[in-house]
């Protein structure tokens, strides 16, 4: 395997507004050609960690770089290289939509390109409109044109689709697999699960200004729980016994069909039970990205349920 | 009740008083404290017959009758008298711009940041917010008005009435609340509330302009401006209240325009429909320089023509101001012709000096607020991508602070100018352009330290940043006001405008302009320096 060059890098990186601590312990990278996907709960610390990887918001410790330059001091060389939409997207009034695309090439020292004109058809965006008139979706797809008309290394994007119709967000993820296959790097942070779990290489779970967990999709089914459903010939007494099994269901229109979720690492000691009672049918699911992300999101919960008591 | 269209209106009445508390509280405080100072301050200045005589005979020169409205009280003068003269023109002006900032702030500034949408979508009558506005403007000039009046019944000056000082409080809260009516009607033409403020201001300027204008020619001609229908008041001599009444019949009959322009649009839509534009960005529109000045085009505009007019009203005038046989026909008489023209050319110049004062506070105005938006466009969301692209903090910082100098500079120059112009046309013997320049070389290092001061505030302070409009708010009224009410030196030497000695009357002094245009330069650097190692500024 040949060595990939980390694009982004973020080590104990911590944001503290006033007393209020919005980032406590980020560390991750994204990596060179990767689609990094970025979730968490609201409030979770996404933006705060994009607006400090862009040298808007001030690190109050740890390290972060991009290209292996540092986000605060090298702010400007870095940008030449990077694209970013953020979730929420202002644009001034009284310019058009044209202009301001335009604009956003020309701060990067580009142009208007004949790639430019094809993504304004893609997502058919009226260009000579003033962008007070622009409906949400609108001023998204400005910024998305922007974007992705810009020859960059680096795309960010932070919840880039929240207010796009279907269509369009096809359109985004065309694209995005186009840069992707193009090379690029792209941290996209997001809460279409659907999109996250079909775009992305590899993702980093937030939660309260902590990266809890990193690594692909599959690295991480296997720190959870898959569903199993199944029917056998003997009664499964048992198997409620055994070490990883949760959640037992028994489905009381048929005989001896049960469904349980088991943890991943246990999975051969439960086959092999299930296998001594003859199987008659057997379906397992892998948990889906949206399991994962409950997973964590209810532990959260809990804990909080459980401080307060 | 509740299902028409005014259901929840006294809620939301309510709901904006509170949410405006702390600054209508500000404009309380200086609004009734400058009326009470000076009530108070004045039995003292003009006690004796002679000090009397000799205010009288300078207000009534053409020069202040343009700046404070016509003296049209008989003899025996008192300080009353004096007192109403000297500040209802100046307070009247103070309560329209007070009512034109609350006016907007309640209506349209509300619906570009979308919260009329939302109040609107709950079970709100369809003009109960805008009459709430229209109440919530009505309550504050009612209260402002009558503390004032109770100020001036406090200060119990010589000569004073207590139905002059009800009629003079009462007068204001009634000018101050047409013009707040005024501008809840722009509020409806224009499509922002930027937009808003610019028309308000207009109309403001207009009927000002007007009056000043056929003051000094022929105050009956003063009924045509609304805005003149104070100096009708009388007060403290006939006490006239029907022109009370007329302002407040005005305000309703806009009232009505304003209701019916409401009703007959969408929300945030104006009457003037926003129309497409350019396709693609023009050459011109390249980075954050272009950026901004393409923003602030229209306003840029409006106050360089604004500030050209300006001066050239005041300008038009020069020649009655200079008229010292008709002013003063018997000292002309014995001085001769050189001394006469010697001697109007020095009450030119001196009237010139007072309006430079004017002029460069008028100019502040837009070169601050563009610094300020440094912050104000960073709130709005606008340059969360900017940052994001190859743009250096301070190239963004230098593009706002060039683009404000350059407005400042211009509208000051543009405000010499116009006064040259207009006055080169009805001077008998004029003066070179040269010698109004002076003003403009001697005032405008003031400007530069003054929007420096905002420079440092926008760095440090982002949150409270409009504190730096204290600085040209209290440089007008210590200097416009500030020999009327006799402030001492230091009082008058708090902003940089006090340091600025009697151009284009005296010689520019360059070692001052030299040291203060280095002060602004640091302070530019220092705003700099604040600016570069914060975060930047969320919504
Ligand atoms: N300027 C600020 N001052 C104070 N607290 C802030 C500021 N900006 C963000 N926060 C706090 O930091 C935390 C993280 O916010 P952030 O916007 O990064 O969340 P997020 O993960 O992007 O959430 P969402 O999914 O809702 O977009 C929140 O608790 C937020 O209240
Ligand atoms: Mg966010």
């Amino acid at each position: 395997m040949i060595m990939v060059e980390n694009v982004v890098e973020i080590e104990h990186l911590q944001k503290k507004f006033g007393k209020t601590v919005a980032l406590e312990d980020i560390t991750f990278a994204v990596r060179q050609g990767e689609v990094f996907g970025f979730i968490g709960p609201n409030g979770a610390g996404k933006s705060t960690t994009i607006r400090t990887l862009l040298g808007i918001l001030r690190a109050s410790g740890g390290a972060a770089t991009i290209f292996g330059q540092d986000v605060w001091r090298d702010a400007v060389a870095i940008h030449t290289r990077l694209a970013y939409v953020p979730g929420d997207v202002y644009l001034w009034p009284n310019l058009t939509g044209g202009e301001v695309i335009d604009l956003f090439l020309k701060l990067n020292h580009q142009k208007h390109s004949a790639k430019t004109d094809t993504l304004i058809k893609q997502f058919e965006l009226d260009p000579t409109k003033k962008t007070r008139t622009y409906s949400k979706g609108n001023r998204q797809k400005v910024a998305l044109i922007a974007a992705f008309s810009t020859e960059a290394d680096l795309y960010i994007f932070d919840e880039p689709t929240s207010g796009l119709d279907p269509l369009n967000e096809e359109i985004f993820q065309k694209n995005v697999l186009a840069l992707k296959q193009a090379g690029k790097s792209i941290l996209l942070s997001s809460h279409i699960l659907s999109e996250v779990e079909r775009m992305c290489d590899r993702i980093g779970i937030i939660r309260q200004g902590r990266i809890i967990e990193t690594g692909s999709l599959e690295e991480m089914r296997h720190l959870t729980r898959t569903v199993v459903q199944v029917q056998t010939k003997q009664a499964p007494n048992d198997i409620s016994q055994l070490a990883g099994v949760h959640d037992i269901k028994v489905d009381s229109s048929e005989v001896n069909k049960i469904s349980f979720a088991v943890d991943s690492d246990q999975m051969s000691p439960v086959m092999a039970a299930l296998a001594a009672k003859e199987i008659i049918s057997l379906q397992s699911t892998p948990p889906t990205l949206e399991d994962l992300f409950l997973r964590y999101y209810n532990d959260d919960r809990q804990e909080v349920k459980r401080d307060a008591q | 009740m509740h299902n028409n269209n005014f259901s929840q209106t006294g809620y939301l009445t309510r709901f904006y008083l509170r949410r405006d508390w702390l600054k209508i509280l500000i404009w309380l405080i200086g609004l009734v404290g400058l009326m009470g100072i000076g009530g108070g301050k004045f039995d003292g200045l003009y006690g004796t017959k002679a000090a009397m005589n000799s205010i009288v005979a300078t207000l009534k020169t053409p020069a202040m009758i343009s700046m404070f409205g016509p003296f049209t009280a008989q003899q025996p003068y008192n300080v009353a008298l004096i007192f109403a003269m000297e500040m209802m023109v100046f307070m009247g002006l103070f309560m329209a711009i007070m009512n034109i900032y609350f006016a907007v702030k309640a209506t349209r500034a509300e619906e570009d940041n979308g919260i009329l949408e939302l109040v609107r979508a709950h079970a709100v009558g369809k003009y109960a917010p805008l009459l709430a506005a229209t109440l919530e403007l009505l309550i504050i000039n009612l209260v402002i008005g009558i503390l004032e009046s109770l100020s001036l019944i406090a200060a119990n000056m010589t000569g004073a009435n207590a139905a002059g000082s009800w009629l003079f409080g009462l007068g204001l809260a009634a000018v101050g609340f047409m013009f707040g009516v005024f501008s809840l009607l722009m509020a409806q033409l224009s499509d922002n509330a930027r937009g808003a403020t610019i028309l308000s201001y207009l109309v403001l300027a207009i009927l000002f302009l007007v009056r000043m204008l056929t003051d000094v020619t022929n105050p009956d001609y003063t009924w045509w401006s609304p805005f003149g229908w104070i100096e009708k008041l009388s007060v403290y001599d006939q006490n006239i209240w029907w022109p009370v009444l007329a302002m407040l019949g005005v305000a309703l009959l806009v009232i009505g325009a304003t209701f019916y322009a409401y009703a007959h649009r969408d929300v945030t839509a104006g009457l003037i429909a926003t129309r497409p534009g350019r396709k693609q960005a023009s050459a011109l529109l390249a980075g954050p320089l272009t950026l901004i000045f393409r923003l602030e085009r229209t306003s840029f505009i409006v106050w360089l023509i604004g500030l050209f007019v300006l001066g050239a009203s005041y300008g038009s005038i020069f020649g009655t101001v200079g008229d010292i046989m008709k002013t003063n026909p018997m000292v002309a008489q014995l001085m001769g012709s050189k001394a006469v023209n010697a001697a109007t050319q020095t009450v030119i110049l001196n009237f010139a000096a007072l309006l430079a004062i004017v002029f460069v506070v008028l100019s502040t105005i837009p070169a601050m607020q563009i610094i300020l938006k440094l912050n104000g466009d960073e709130r709005k969301g606008w340059l969360e991508q900017i940052h994001a692209k190859s743009i250096s903090r301070l190239h963004l910082y230098c593009s706002y602070v060039v683009l404000a100098l350059i407005t400042g500079s211009l509208s000051l120059l543009l405000g010499v100018i116009g006064m040259y112009a207009a006055g080169q046309s009805v001077m008998d013997t004029p003066i070179p352009l040269s010698r109004f320049l002076r003003a403009f070389y001697g005032y405008l290092p003031a400007l530069l330290v003054t929007v420096g001061i905002s420079a440092v505030f926008a760095g440090l302070l982002p949150r409270l940043q409009a504190i730096s409009w204290l600085v040209p708010i209290y440089g007008f009224i210590s200097l416009y006001l500030g020999n009327l009410l006799d402030l001492p030196k230091w009082a008058v030497n708090l902003t940089p405008y006090g340091w600025i000695n009697n151009v284009p009357l005296r010689q520019v002094q360059w070692p001052l302009t030299g040291a203060l245009v280095a002060l602004a330069f640091a302070l530019f650097v220092i705003g700099f320096m604040l600016y570069r190692r914060r975060d930047m500024v969320e919504n």
